[in-house]
């Protein structure tokens, strides 16, 4: 029998799982389908901004304590967050991917997609040369026939906020031959040699002296850091990835990292498994059911951690009567009972929306709780975007939140399954 | 609308978020821009094909192979597969079928005819010149790895004329063979029925049709449905009697239960029945395994095996059982694979014009094959289209996952793959 299954393939699911493994615990990890990590920019935003403020956050790891005592941040405490980070930039370096923070523990700010100021705290290191304090004027370089990448755009944007930039095209032809490309296509063209030299030599063409050069994210998949080093080298300028609309290849790049991590561990993912149905003794889940072509697969663990996100990871649904849940073990929701609640009339009102606030309320092991704060179950534990109380888009929290409180959570089962021996 | 109904893939078209997971797994548009991947081919043409609009916006979707990568990695529960297969069925119901994807369509009649002087058919299809006619005239790549006709009987043969030394018991399976089995491998059959009798089942082999998967993936569904029909009018009443109706074709058991019901709107108790009835043979050893009823009485098999869970293998959503059981196996060192694709994806890869397609696909897998050392005596892989293109693009022999079994039970030899007398 499994020692634990975590449901939900994010990154909150993953660090948990990984975790768990390196604590020696028979981990499975199943998810409806792959997301979260694939839509994300790649960088780990720990805490970008306080809402209702406007004001940015300069120093998140120490200003999550600001976010008050129902934060989830709260439940995992300043110092468990940054471990969390540190354990984090370690395993992941280990398996070739460089993230750097910037001095003193303050946010990175990068430029996004649309050339606006976007806070990040563990950087990859293909963006870190994008950090809009540096003074070194910046050559936007986007590829003509890609879509969705405009470097005019990114560069006029850059330049009303103060920082030198402008912008040039060279043909997407120069790296593929495909008359149609996506992100990761064109990432997986940059792992040919002949064509990455041809490109980095139309690159040096265009670059002048003391100039770094912004790139959609793009670089490489599996050789990333190769093409980045002979980008720069022959270019002879500092190279520097901004992050695309989805398939984000940074994103990718962490979930494979993450994924042969925990293959090392014997951990499978498996994707395309739906979690539709569990059942409990009581306050024990017995097993969780997935679905498949035929009759359900019944999955038995010792302990259940969930991490399915929240609305938009896909962990709770809603209907047009009003109601809200959470899809797997329909645990009690922390949002507002009236549907006409859910929404302020103010689309963009600073105190943000009560519905991206709701979640599953947890307590101080990261268990599910009831109304009266009573695990609803004792196998289970809770991590990630579907926690009460945060509304991670808004703060920019999603990253540093997912694995400090998928760390937490496994750590608090880990010592629970040790005090009590596997149920069976 | 030409019969072409939209049921279950167009309630989960409003779930896709454009978020392009598929394009990103999708092996096929990795590697042509024939195909532009799975949400162009999908659900963004498919806004043009629903609500009587009777005309298919593009041909692209013949390039999809119908692997189902889409499907297992799509977070919001698109059914990309099934709208690309119901898409290519409305172009084949608007345009026609050319003559080469009706013939491939038609693995059972090949299977038969040829069956009647395999050693005539062989020669006739394995010969350079038949391949290059059937290259220019038919358009059937003249290298793809078309399979040969078993010469020492069908399968049906076999069990005919061993009748008597069956096994009789009170606990029973039904085996469901299909073609590969009947016509071109049998001894993948006789392996499944040793492994069975060996822990103590009969084993019930009543008449059964093609699933008709290739005619759903060559998009002919008028004909797929009447294969299917037969197959719950010949099949169902075992499934209702409590019998579990095991196949050793991975492909053949996820349209029995999931690609035929689905694609063709068949929702009647009978075909209910017997979905829920069917299991891949590892499927459901498995779970007479974590019954405590398998019997673990396996002699060592010394070798390095690299598996591949074929995608139709994991479009059962049930794990990958067969890892786990020839992992009980002592002295086995298995391989698992994480390639999407052997390219083949059925008829896919014989075509002419997808064979290169099919191979470049393909080359993750062979590569890994390689990559496991210089002395691999064979892989392994539930699917029998797949298993041929693995030997083609590896020129190492690949097994059915059973054949090991057998072989471990000490009933099989998997050099000669054939059966031997137990001691």
């Amino acid at each position: 029998m499994l020692d634990l299954l975590v449901i939900g393939a994010g990154l909150a699911g993953l660090s948990a799982a990984l975790t768990a493994a390196e604590a020696g615990l028979n981990v499975r990890v199943i998810a409806k389908g792959l997301g979260a990590l694939h839509w994300s920019a790649g960088t780990i935003d720990v805490l970008g901004y306080l809402p209702p403020s406007d004001a940015p956050a300069e120093q998140p790891l120490e200003q999550i304590t600001e976010l008050g005592q129902a934060h989830p941040y709260a439940l995992c405490g300043a110092e468990n967050v940054r471990a969390a980070l540190a354990w984090f930039q370690s395993l992941i370096a280990e398996e070739g991917l460089s993230y750097i923070a910037a001095a003193g523990e303050a946010n990175a700010w990068l430029p996004s997609p649309a050339g606006a100021r976007r806070p990040a705290y563990l950087v990859p290191a293909a963006q870190f040369a994008g950090a809009l304090d540096r003074p070194d004027p910046m050559l936007i370089v986007g590829l003509l026939g890609m879509r969705d990448f405009y470097p005019a755009l990114i560069a006029e944007n850059l330049g009303k906020q103060g920082v030198s930039a402008r912008a040039q095209f060279i043909s997407v032809s120069e790296i593929t031959d495909r008359r149609d490309a996506n992100t990761i296509h064109l990432a997986q063209a940059f792992e040919q040699p002949h064509r990455r030299r041809r490109f980095a030599e139309a690159l040096a063409r265009l670059v002048r002296p003391g100039e770094r050069i912004g790139l959609p994210a793009i670089l490489g998949l599996d050789d990333h850091a190769a093409v980045l080093s002979e980008l720069q080298s022959v270019a002879g300028a500092p190279v520097f990835e901004i992050p695309t609309l989805p398939p984000s290849v940074p994103g990718a790049r962490l979930y494979r990292a993450l994924r042969s991590r925990l293959r090392r561990y014997g951990v499978r993912i498996e994707a395309g498994m739906e979690a539709i149905n569990f059942a409990a003794d009581g306050r024990l889940i017995r097993w969780v059911e997935t679905e498949t072509s035929a009759r359900p697969l019944r999955h038995h663990a010792a302990a259940y951690l969930l991490a399915t996100g929240g609305i938009l990871g896909g962990g709770f649904s809603s209907d047009a009567a009003g109601r809200l849940w959470e899809v797997v073990f329909d645990l009690p929701l922390s949002a507002p009972p009236d549907r006409n609640q859910w929404f302020r009339s103010e689309f963009l009102d600073p105190r943000g929306q009560p519905i991206f606030q709701a979640g599953v309320e947890v307590d101080s092991g990261y268990r599910p709780v009831d109304a009266t704060g009573q695990p609803v179950y004792d196998n289970l534990w809770a991590a990630g975007g579907l926690l009460a109380h945060a509304d991670p888009l808004r703060e920019r929290s999603l990253e540093g939140l997912s694995i400090a409180a998928g760390r937490g959570a496994a750590l608090a089962l880990t010592r629970s399954a040790a005090r009590q021996p596997a149920h069976t | 609308m030409h019969g072409i109904s939209w049921q279950s893939v167009d309630h989960t078209l409003d779930a896709c978020i454009k978020c392009n997971i598929c394009t990103t797994y999708c092996p096929v548009a990795a590697v042509t821009d024939l195909f532009p991947g799975p949400k162009y081919a999908g659900p963004q043409a498919q806004r043009f094909r629903e609500n009587g609009q009777p005309i298919s916006p593009d041909h692209a979707v013949d390039y999809c192979s119908g692997c189902r990568v889409c499907n297992e990695v799509c977070p919001t529960g698109v059914r990309i597969a099934e709208m690309n297969a119901r898409a290519r069925a409305q172009i084949a119901a608007t345009e026609g079928i050319p003559l080469r994807n009706r013939l491939l369509g038609r693995n059972e009649l090949l299977g038969m005819a040829g069956s009647f002087a395999p050693r005539l058919a062989n020669f006739g299809l394995h010969n350079p010149v038949s391949r290059l006619l059937a290259e220019k005239v038919m358009g059937i790549a003249r290298e793809a790895p078309l399979p040969r006709w078993s010469v020492d009987g069908t399968f049906g043969d076999w069990m005919r004329s061993t009748r008597r030394a069956r096994l009789k018991s009170n606990k029973k399976v039904v085996y469901y063979h299909g073609c590969a089995t009947m016509y071109y491998e049998p001894f993948v059959g006789q392996a499944a029925v040793a492994v069975l009798e060996h822990n103590g089942y009969e084993v019930i082999v009543p008449p059964q049709n093609c699933c008709g998967l290739p005619m759903l993936s060559n998009g002919e569904f008028p004909a797929a449905e009447a294969y299917h029909r037969r197959n719950t009018a010949r099949l169902s009443s075992y499934a209702r009697a409590g019998i579990p109706i095991v196949g050793t074709s991975t492909s053949c058991t996820l349209t029995l239960k999931e690609e035929a019901p689905e694609l063709l709107d068949l929702h009647d108790d009978a075909v209910h029945t017997l979905r829920m009835g069917v299991w891949d043979l590892f499927e459901w050893l498995q779970e007479q395994h974590d019954q405590g009823e398998l019997r673990t009485d396996f002699r060592p098999i010394e070798l390095t095996v690299p598996y591949h869970a074929p995608c139709q293998q994991r479009a059962h959503r049930v794990g990958k059982p067969a890892l786990a059981l020839l992992n009980l196996i002592p002295g086995i060192d298995v391989r698992e694979s994480h390639a999407a694709c052997c390219g083949i994806a059925g008829t896919y890869g014989y075509k002419t014009e997808k064979y290169r397609i099919a191979m470049d696909v393909g080359a993750e897998l062979f590569d890994f094959v390689h990559a496991q050392g210089p002395h691999i005596a064979f892989s392994a892989c539930d699917s029998e289209t797949c298993r041929w293109q693995m030997e083609h693009g590896t020129g190492i022999p690949s097994r059915h996952p059973v054949e090991f079994l057998a072989a471990a039970y000490g009933l099989y030899d998997l050099e000669r793959r054939s059966l031997v007398s137990p001691p």
